[in-house]
C-alpha cells in the first residue's frame, strides 16, 4: 500500500512542538518580563500637576526630608505636604511663578493638589515609614536618590523580593540615625557598611521580620 | 402514631445528658447530626446551589468578557493623592486617634474610647479611666458604630412632601417656641426616652418652668425604673442600691440578669469576676457562690452553682419564704416589715429546703452576701428584696446606696389620657419608636393621631417616622455633644467624632431652640452643666473631656432607713395579682429584651442580628423558647413531632412531615400559635432546656415593619402581647403549634467538636483537694507524651526551642524576640458574646446573611461555644435541669499546625513570633486547612460578602456591587478586607501586636529595648472583656500575666493529645456547690463529667499523667515518656485522627 502520508509528516510533530514551547515560551517570558514589578514599576515617571523638583528644595536650597513629608518619622504613611507649606515659603519666594500657579489656586480654593502617586505598595502590604526611619534606614534605601531627581521617578522594584533582600541582610542598607535624612551619605566601602551594619545590627537588636505577618494582615 | 412516638423518645432516652451536649440533636445522635459533626463544611456549604449550568455559562462568559476587557489593567493605573490644603491639627495620616466619649442609653452611659481614622470612627473600645467598667464595653455598644454608617438611616428633614433644609428647620423651631411660649405650653406634649444626660435634665425643667403646661412624658419599652421607683417608697427618699458584687462571698440572683441584658451588667460582670477568680488551689475555697432562681435561662443562670427553675409568677413567694428563714435563722431587719413578712402564708409550692440550704449559707455569711433581683422587677419584689438585703446587712458592705435625682416625667399612659382627652395639639416624638413598641393595650398608633401634629425627631425611618408628618433628624451618638451618667452618676462626655453625616440636631439643641434660650449650641450647653457639676468654674473642661470621665462626680452615697410603717402598708395596698397555678393551659409568658436587637432598636445592625444569641445560638430570628416538658406534652397532646427521632424517614420512605429536626445543621422549627392577653403570637417554637416547666420566653424586638434591608420583617413581634401593666410577664397565654415548619439559622451545631474533653471543669473542693484534677481528664494520660523527653522544659524554653517529642514533623524556628500566646479562664467566661462582636468590629468581619448562615457559612472568627450538660439520674429523656458551659473558641495558633502541612500553596504558615498567619493574597481556596484543622476555626469566603450585598451573592460580577459606601467607612484600614476564595480565621490581632512592636521600635531608636512591655497588647477580645477571662501576652516572658496564668495546674489544652501545641490554652472551668444542700440538688461534680470518667477513666491508673499540650509548668510526672510509646507515634495519631480512646 502507497504511503498515504507524505514521509515529512513523520517530523511534524516534533516540529509542532518545538513550535508550540517557543511560542508557549515567549508568552511566559514575556509575562515575567513585563508583568513583573520590575517592568512595570521601574521607571515610572508620570507628569505631575507642579513641576516640584526634588533637586533643587534639597540639593540646592538645603531643605530636610521632614520639612515637608512631616509625619515620616510618626506614621506608617509618609505624608505628601499639605498646600500651606508650600506656601510657607512660596507666599514670599517666587511669588510670581507661573509654574506655581497650581499651588496658589489651590491655596485660594481649597481645593487639593492632585499629586500623581508614583510609588505604591499592594493593598495587602502593610508598609510602615516610621520604624525604617527610625533604625538606620535612609530614604534612598528605597526611593533612591530622590535628593537630585528634577521629576520623581520609581527607580527600585517594590517586589517582596527587593523588600526580603533587605530584611535578610540589614546589615548591608542600615546606617546611623544621624545619616538617614543626609541623602548624599555614602559608606567608605562594601566592607566599611558591613562593619558598621553588623554592628549596629547587632547592638540595636535590629531583627526585621521575614514572615508574612511583617507586611501582610 | 404511638409507636413513632416511641421510637422518638427512644432516641434521647438513656442518652441522659451526663455529657456534654450542644443541642437536644446532638444528644439524641441524630444520622443528621453525625453527618454535619463529621463534616468540615455541611453539605451543601461547598457547593454551588441556586445557580443551574445554563446561568453558571452566562456567568463565565461574562466574566470571561470582563477579563478580556480587564487586560488593560496590567498597566497601573494613574493614582492620585490629594494632601490637605491647609493641615489639620492633631491629624497625622496613617495613625489612629482615640477620643473619649460615652454611649447614651436610658439606664446609664457608657464610657467609651473611640477609634478614629482620618476622622472616621472605626471601632469602640470602653473607657479604661472608668474604673468600675475597666475598659470594657457590652456587646451593644460594640455594635453601636455600625448604626452610625448605616446606609438605610434617615436622611432627609422632612415637613409634609417638603424637603426642609437647616435654616427651614430651625424656622420651625423658632415657630413652635413662640406658641409654646405664647400658650405657656399648653397642647404642647413631649415624648422622650429616658436619658442620664444632665444637660438635658436642666432644660427639660427650664421647659416645665418656662411652659408649666407642656407635658413632658418618657417611655422605655425595657423598663427598668421600677427598683428606683420602689426604692424611694422603702427608704423613703430617692436612691439607688448599687450591688458590690466584689465583696460579695455568696449572692443569689431572683429574676436578675445582672451579667447578661441588666442595666450596669458591665460593671457588674467585672465585679462579680473578681470575686469569682481563682488563682491557684489554695484559693479555692475563696470563690464565691451564686445562687439563681429564675424562670428564663439567663446568662446569670449559665453562671449558677445552685439554679432553681421557678416561674417570674412564684418568685414573690420564694422571696417571702426565704425573708422567713432569714428571720427564723436570727437576722434583724425593720421591725415592722419583720412583723409583716412572719405573717405572710407560705407557699408550698416552693422547695422550702432549697430555700432553707440557700438562707443558711447566706445567713453565714451575712455582711458579704447579697441579693439581686430585676431592676424591672414589680415593686412588691423590689421591696422585699430591699428588706432581705437588709437582713443580710448588705447595705453599706455589699450594697452601696446613692442619692439620685429625682424625676418628673410622667408615663406614656398619663400622656395617652390628655391625648384621649384631645388636650395634645403638637406631640413631639423625641426618639423612640412608640408606634412599634408603646404599650399594646393604648392602641398607641391610633391614639397618637388624636393629637393635632405629631413632630417626631428620630434617627431611622421606621414605624413612627411613617406616621408623622413632621421628620427631624437626630444625630448619632458620635456625630454630636452631649452628656451622661453612669450608673453611679459619674459624668461622663459624648463627644463628636465625625462632622454629622446628615444635617441633623442634637437633642440639647432642639430642647434649648425651643426653651428659646440664649446659648443653643450643645458644646456650650455640655460645657456648662460642667463648670456646675465640677465646682470649679469650668477648669479643665478639656482634661475632663480627655480622660472621659468626671472623677468624683458620682451621686453622694447615703446611709438610708427603711421607711417600716409605709413599707408595710404600701405591700398591703398592693396585693400580689392572683396567677393561679402555672401549667400547660396557663402558661406564664416572660418578654425579654433580645440579644440580638433589645428592644428593636438594633433591628437594622447585621452584627447583632448574625452575632448567635449566647444561649439559644439562634441568629437572624427569635423564637417562642419552651422547656423540653412543655414540648414533651405538646407532642404528646398533639401528635406533631418536636424533637429528632433516629428515623429521619418514614416507614413508606417518606420523609416525615412537621419535624422539628435539624437538616443539615438548619433548625427545622414548627411554628407555634400563642396567645397572651387575647394576642395571638406566631412563631417558630424552640425548645430551650432549663427553662421552668411553665415559662414561655419571648424576646421583642423583632418584626419590625419599617426598618432597614437588615431587619425588615424579620422574626416575629412580640409587642402586641406586651400591655402596660405587663411589661415583664404574663400569665394565662396557651399555645397551639401549627402545621408550618420555619427553618431557623441555628449555629449551635456549627463547628461541633466531637464531644472529646475539650471543656473541662471541676468543683472548688475538688481543686483545692485534688490540684491536678485538670491533667487527668481527657486523652493526654493515654496519648503518646507530645513532649517526649522535653515534658519537663519550663514553658518559656518550649516555645522557643519546641522540642520535637514524639512527631516526626520538622518543627518550626521561633526566633523572635517574644512569642506570643493567649490563656482563657472558662471560670470567668459568662458568655455574654461582646468579644464575638468585637472581634468582628476590629478585623472587618462580614456578615453573610441569614441564607447564609442556613448553609454553615458565618464568619466569626471567634465563636462562643455553648454546651449543656446535664445529670445521669435525670433519665426522663429530655433533660430539664441542665448546666451551662461556655468555651470561647478561635485558631489557638498551634505551634505544630495540622492546617500548614496540607495547604500546597504555603498560605497558611508560621511566623517568627508563633503565630500562625494567613497570607490572603496567597491562598487559592483549596480549603485543605480548614479540612484538617482539629478546631474548625477555619472561615471561607464562599462569596464576596464584602463587595455583594445579601441577596446577590449568586450573580457574582453581573450582580449589583455592594454595600453602599457608607458601610465602607467603619472598615479597619490595618486590617485586610477579604475576597471571594481565600480562608481566613484568627490572626491574634496581628495588626495590634505589629502596631505595639513598631511603636516600641520607634521609642527604642538608636537602642536595643525593642521587646514590647506586657500589657501594651490587648487583643480585641479581651479588651472588651468584662469578665476579664482573657490574657494575652508574651509567652517566653515568665512574669508576664500570661505565664503566671499558664502556670496555673487549672490549664489545660484543647485536643492536646494531637500534638498541636497551641499557643491558646484554657484554665477550667470551676463550680462551686453548697456541699449542705438538700441531696436532690446537691452535686459533687459538674453533671457533665461522667462522660468523661467512662470514656477516658480518670487517670489515676497509671499513677502519673501528662501534660499533654498543655504549657503548665511542667512539674507533672509523664510516666510514658519513654522512647517505648514514641516508636509508636505514628500508629497512635492514626487512632487519635479517629476520636478512638486506648484500651487501657
Amino acid at each position: 500500500m502507497a504511503n498515504v502520508f507524505p514521509s515529512w509528516v513523520n517530523r511534524a510533530p516534533l516540529r509542532i512542538i518545538g513550535c508550540l514551547l517557543l511560542v508557549v515560551g515567549g508568552v511566559i517570558a514575556g509575562i515575567t518580563y513585563y508583568m513583573t514589578p520590575k517592568w512595570a514599576r521601574v521607571g515610572y515617571e508620570p507628569v505631575q500637576p507642579v513641576a516640584f523638583s526634588h533637586d533643587i528644595h534639597v540639593s540646592q536650597v538645603g531643605l530636610d526630608c521632614r520639612y515637608c513629608h512631616t509625619f515620616v518619622d510618626r506614621s506608617e504613611h509618609s505624608n505628601v505636604p499639605a498646600t500651606n507649606t508650600c506656601m510657607a515659603c512660596h507666599s514670599m519666594v517666587q511669588t510670581d511663578s507661573p509654574a506655581l500657579q497650581p499651588v496658589r489656586d489651590s491655596y485660594a480654593t481649597g481645593e487639593p493638589i492632585p499629586w500623581v502617586r508614583v510609588h505604591k505598595t499592594p493593598d495587602y502590604v502593610f508598609f510602615n515609614h516610621s520604624v525604617h526611619v527610625n533604625r538606620g534606614i535612609s530614604c534612598v534605601e528605597c526611593h533612591g536618590q530622590i535628593d537630585e531627581m528634577e521629576t520623581v521617578s520609581h527607580e527600585k522594584s517594590f517586589s517582596m523580593a527587593f523588600c526580603l533582600d533587605c530584611h535578610r541582610n540589614p546589615e548591608e542598607h542600615i546606617r546611623p540615625l544621624d545619616k538617614v535624612y543626609d541623602l548624599t551619605w555614602k559608606p567608605e566601602s562594601k566592607k566599611a557598611q558591613l562593619e558598621m551594619g553588623e554592628e549596629l545590627v547587632q547592638h540595636w537588636k535590629v531583627n526585621p521580620p521575614e514572615s508574612c505577618s511583617g507586611c501582610h494582615r | 402514631m404511638k409507636q413513632q412516638m416511641n421510637n422518638e423518645f427512644k432516641a434521647l432516652e438513656g442518652k441522659a445528658g451526663s455529657r456534654y451536649w450542644k443541642s437536644l440533636d446532638d444528644l439524641a445522635e441524630t444520622p443528621a447530626f453525625r453527618e454535619w459533626a463529621e463534616r468540615e463544611f455541611p453539605q451543601g456549604a461547598s457547593e454551588i446551589q441556586g445557580v443551574n449550568r445554563r446561568h453558571f455559562m452566562k456567568i463565565m462568559a461574562a466574566s470571561f468578557g470582563l477579563a478580556g476587557v480587564g487586560l488593560t489593567g496590567c498597566r497601573r493605573p494613574k493614582h492620585e493623592i490629594l494632601p490637605y490644603v491647609k493641615q489639620p491639627e492633631n491629624i497625622i495620616p496613617g495613625v489612629a486617634q482615640y477620643y473619649s466619649s460615652s454611649r447614651p442609653t436610658a439606664w446609664e452611659n457608657v464610657p467609651v474610647v473611640v477609634e478614629t481614622h482620618e476622622a472616621r470612627p472605626t471601632k469602640i473600645e470602653g473607657n479604661s479611666s472608668y474604673l468600675a467598667g475597666g475598659g470594657a464595653t457590652d456587646i451593644y455598644t460594640q455594635a453601636s458604630v455600625l448604626d452610625l454608617y448605616d446606609p438605610s438611616r434617615a436622611k432627609r428633614n422632612v415637613r409634609g412632601s417638603k424637603t426642609l433644609d437647616r435654616a427651614a428647620v430651625l424656622d420651625l423651631f423658632s415657630e413652635w417656641s413662640g406658641q409654646l411660649a405664647s400658650t405657656k405650653g399648653a397642647g404642647f406634649a413631649f415624648l422622650a426616652e429616658k436619658s442620664t444626660s444632665p444637660s438635658r435634665r436642666k432644660l427639660v425643667a427650664a421647659l416645665k418652668k418656662k411652659y408649666p403646661q407642656a407635658i413632658w412624658a418618657e417611655y422605655e419599652p425595657i423598663d427598668y425604673s421600677a427598683a428606683d421607683r420602689a426604692a424611694e417608697t422603702y427608704w423613703g427618699q430617692p436612691v439607688r442600691a448599687i450591688n458590690d458584687f466584689s465583696k460579695s462571698s455568696r449572692v443569689l440572683s431572683v429574676g436578675s440578669d445582672f451579667l447578661g441584658k441588666d442595666p450596669g451588667s458591665t460593671e457588674y460582670t467585672r465585679a462579680f469576676s473578681r470575686a469569682r477568680k481563682v488563682e491557684n488551689s489554695k484559693q479555692a475555697n475563696q470563690m464565691n457562690r451564686l445562687y439563681v432562681v429564675e424562670g428564663d435561662f439567663t446568662l446569670t443562670g449559665a453562671a449558677a452553682d445552685h439554679r432553681l427553675r421557678l416561674s417570674s409568677a412564684q418568685q414573690e413567694a420564694f422571696l417571702i419564704a426565704l425573708a422567713q428563714e432569714l428571720l427564723r435563722l436570727g437576722a434583724t431587719g425593720n421591725g415592722d416589715i419583720s412583723g409583716l413578712v412572719r405573717g405572710m402564708p407560705v407557699d408550698e409550692s416552693i422547695p422550702l429546703d432549697w430555700v432553707a440550704a440557700c438562707a443558711k449559707d447566706l445567713n453565714e455569711h451575712k455582711g458579704h452576701s447579697v441579693l439581686a433581683v430585676s431592676p424591672g422587677a414589680e415593686d412588691r419584689v423590689q421591696w422585699i428584696a430591699y428588706f432581705i438585703n437588709e437582713l443580710l446587712g448588705a447595705p453599706g458592705t455589699t450594697q452601696s446606696y446613692l442619692k439620685i435625682p429625682s424625676s418628673s416625667a410622667v408615663s406614656i399612659s398619663d400622656l395617652a389620657v390628655e391625648l384621649k382627652a384631645g388636650a395634645v395639639d403638637k406631640l413631639f416624638i423625641l426618639g423612640g419608636n412608640p408606634v412599634f413598641n408603646a404599650p399594646a393595650d393604648l392602641d398607641w398608633p391610633l391614639l397618637q393621631q388624636q393629637a393635632g401634629e405629631i413632630i417626631r425627631f428620630g434617627y431611622w425611618n421606621d414605624e413612627t417616622s411613617a406616621s408623622a408628618g413632621t421628620n427631624i433628624l437626630l444625630p448619632h451618638y458620635l456625630e454630636t455633644w452631649g452628656d451622661g451618667e453612669t450608673m453611679d452618676g459619674t459624668l461622663v462626655p459624648v463627644q463628636p467624632m465625625i462632622e454629622p453625616l446628615m444635617d441633623s440636631f442634637s437633642e440639647l439643641e432642639i430642647l434649648a431652640t425651643l426653651c428659646g434660650q440664649k446659648e443653643t449650641d450643645p458644646y456650650a450647653i455640655v460645657q456648662q452643666t460642667y463648670a456646675e457639676r465640677s465646682g470649679n468654674g469650668g477648669a479643665g473642661f478639656n482634661t475632663f473631656l480627655a480622660v472621659g470621665i468626671l472623677p468624683e462626680s458620682g451621686y453622694d452615697q447615703v446611709k438610708p432607713s427603711a421607711a417600716g410603717a409605709k413599707v408595710v402598708s404600701a405591700i398591703n395596698a398592693n396585693p400580689a395579682p392572683a396567677a393561679g397555678v402555672i401549667s400547660a393551659k396557663n402558661l406564664e409568658v416572660l418578654f425579654t429584651p433580645s440579644y440580638h436587637t433589645y428592644d428593636g432598636r438594633f433591628a437594622n445592625n447585621g452584627w447583632m442580628m448574625e452575632c448567635p444569641d449566647s444561649m439559644t445560638k439562634l441568629t437572624w430570628d427569635n423564637a417562642i423558647l419552651i422547656s423540653p416538658r412543655l414540648a414533651k406534652e405538646l407532642q404528646k397532646e398533639t401528635g406533631y413531632q418536636i424533637f429528632q427521632s433516629e428515623n429521619v424517614m418514614t416507614e413508606t420512605g417518606q420523609l416525615q412531615r412537621n419535624s422539628a429536626q435539624f437538616k443539615r445543621g438548619r433548625e427545622q422549627a414548627l411554628v407555634a400559635e400563642l396567645t397572651v392577653n387575647g394576642t395571638t403570637l406566631r412563631g417558630p417554637i424552640h425548645v430551650l432546656p432549663g427553662l421552668a416547666n411553665y415559662t414561655v420566653v419571648v424576646p421583642v424586638g423583632f418584626g419590625r415593619d419599617i426598618c432597614g434591608p437588615v431587619g425588615q420583617g424579620v422574626g416575629f413581634d412580640a409587642y402586641p402581647a406586651m400591655t402596660a401593666n405587663n411589661r415583664w410577664s404574663t400569665t394565662g397565654a396557651t399555645i397551639e403549634l401549627t402545621d408550618d415548619v420555619y427553618p431557623l439559622a441555628n449555629t449551635q451545631e456549627h463547628w461541633s467538636m466531637e464531644g472529646r474533653a475539650i471543656l473541662r471543669e471541676g468543683t472548688a473542693e475538688e481543686y483545692s483537694e485534688s490540684p491536678d484534677f485538670v491533667a487527668k481528664m481527657g486523652m493526654e494520660s493515654h496519648s503518646p507524651p507530645v513532649y517526649g523527653n522535653a515534658k519537663d522544659m519550663p514553658l518559656q524554653q518550649k516555645v522557643t526551642d519546641i522540642p520535637i517529642g514524639g512527631s516526626l514533623y520538622k518543627t518550626p524556628d521561633f526566633t523572635a524576640p517574644q512569642q506570643w500566646g493567649m490563656a482563657i479562664d472558662l471560670n470567668l467566661c459568662t458568655g455574654c458574646n461582646s468579644c464575638v462582636v468585637a472581634c468582628q468590629s476590629e478585623n472587618n468581619i462580614p456578615i453573610v446573611g441569614k441564607d447564609q448562615v442556613l448553609r454553615g457559612r458565618e464568619m466569626h472568627w471567634l465563636r462562643l461555644d455553648r454546651y449543656f450538660a446535664s445529670r445521669e439520674e435525670d433519665d426522663t429523656g429530655i433533660p430539664e435541669e441542665v448546666q451551662v458551659s461556655f468555651q470561647g473558641m478561635a485558631c489557638t495558633h498551634c505551634e505544630l499546625a495540622p492546617c500548614e502541612t496540607v495547604c500546597p500553596v504555603n498560605a497558611t504558615v508560621h511566623d517568627e513570633q508563633g503565630l500562625n498567619v494567613m497570607a490572603y493574597n496567597r491562598c487559592v481556596g483549596t480549603r485543605y486547612c480548614a479540612n484538617n484543622c482539629p478546631y474548625k476555626v477555619r472561615r471561607f469566603n464562599f462569596f464576596d460578602w464584602n463587595k455583594r450585598s445579601d441577596g446577590h451573592f449568586y450573580e457574582g460580577p453581573l450582580g449589583p456591587s455592594g454595600p453602599a459606601k457608607p458601610i465602607k467607612m467603619q472598615k479597619n484600614p490595618d486590617v485586610t478586607v477579604r475576597m471571594r476564595g481565600v480562608m481566613e480565621k484568627c490572626t491574634y490581632c496581628v495588626q495590634r501586636i505589629e502596631e505595639a512592636k513598631i511603636n516600641q521600635k520607634v521609642k527604642a531608636r538608636d537602642s536595643g529595648d525593642i521587646k514590647v512591655p506586657d500589657g501594651t497588647i490587648k487583643v480585641a477580645c479581651q479588651q472588651v472583656c468584662a469578665a476579664d477571662a482573657i490574657s494575652f501576652g508574651d509567652v517566653s516572658d515568665e512574669n508576664s500575666e500570661v505565664s503566671q496564668w499558664k502556670k496555673s495546674d487549672r490549664d489545660y489544652a484543647v485536643l492536646g493529645y494531637l500534638n498541636t501545641r497551641p499557643r491558646t490554652t484554657y484554665l477550667a472551668k470551676l463550680r462551686n456547690p453548697n456541699p449542705s444542700m438538700p441531696k436532690k440538688y446537691r452535686y459533687e461534680q459538674p453533671f457533665g463529667r461522667m462522660d468523661y470518667e467512662e470514656r477516658y477513666g480518670h487517670g489515676s491508673g497509671h499513677g502519673d499523667d501528662h501534660s499533654g499540650g498543655g504549657h503548665d509548668d511542667g512539674s507533672h510526672k509523664d510516666g510514658h515518656g519513654d522512647t517505648g510509646h514514641d516508636s509508636h507515634a505514628g500508629d497512635h495519631s492514626e487512632h487519635n485522627a479517629h476520636g478512638d480512646s486506648h484500651a487501657h
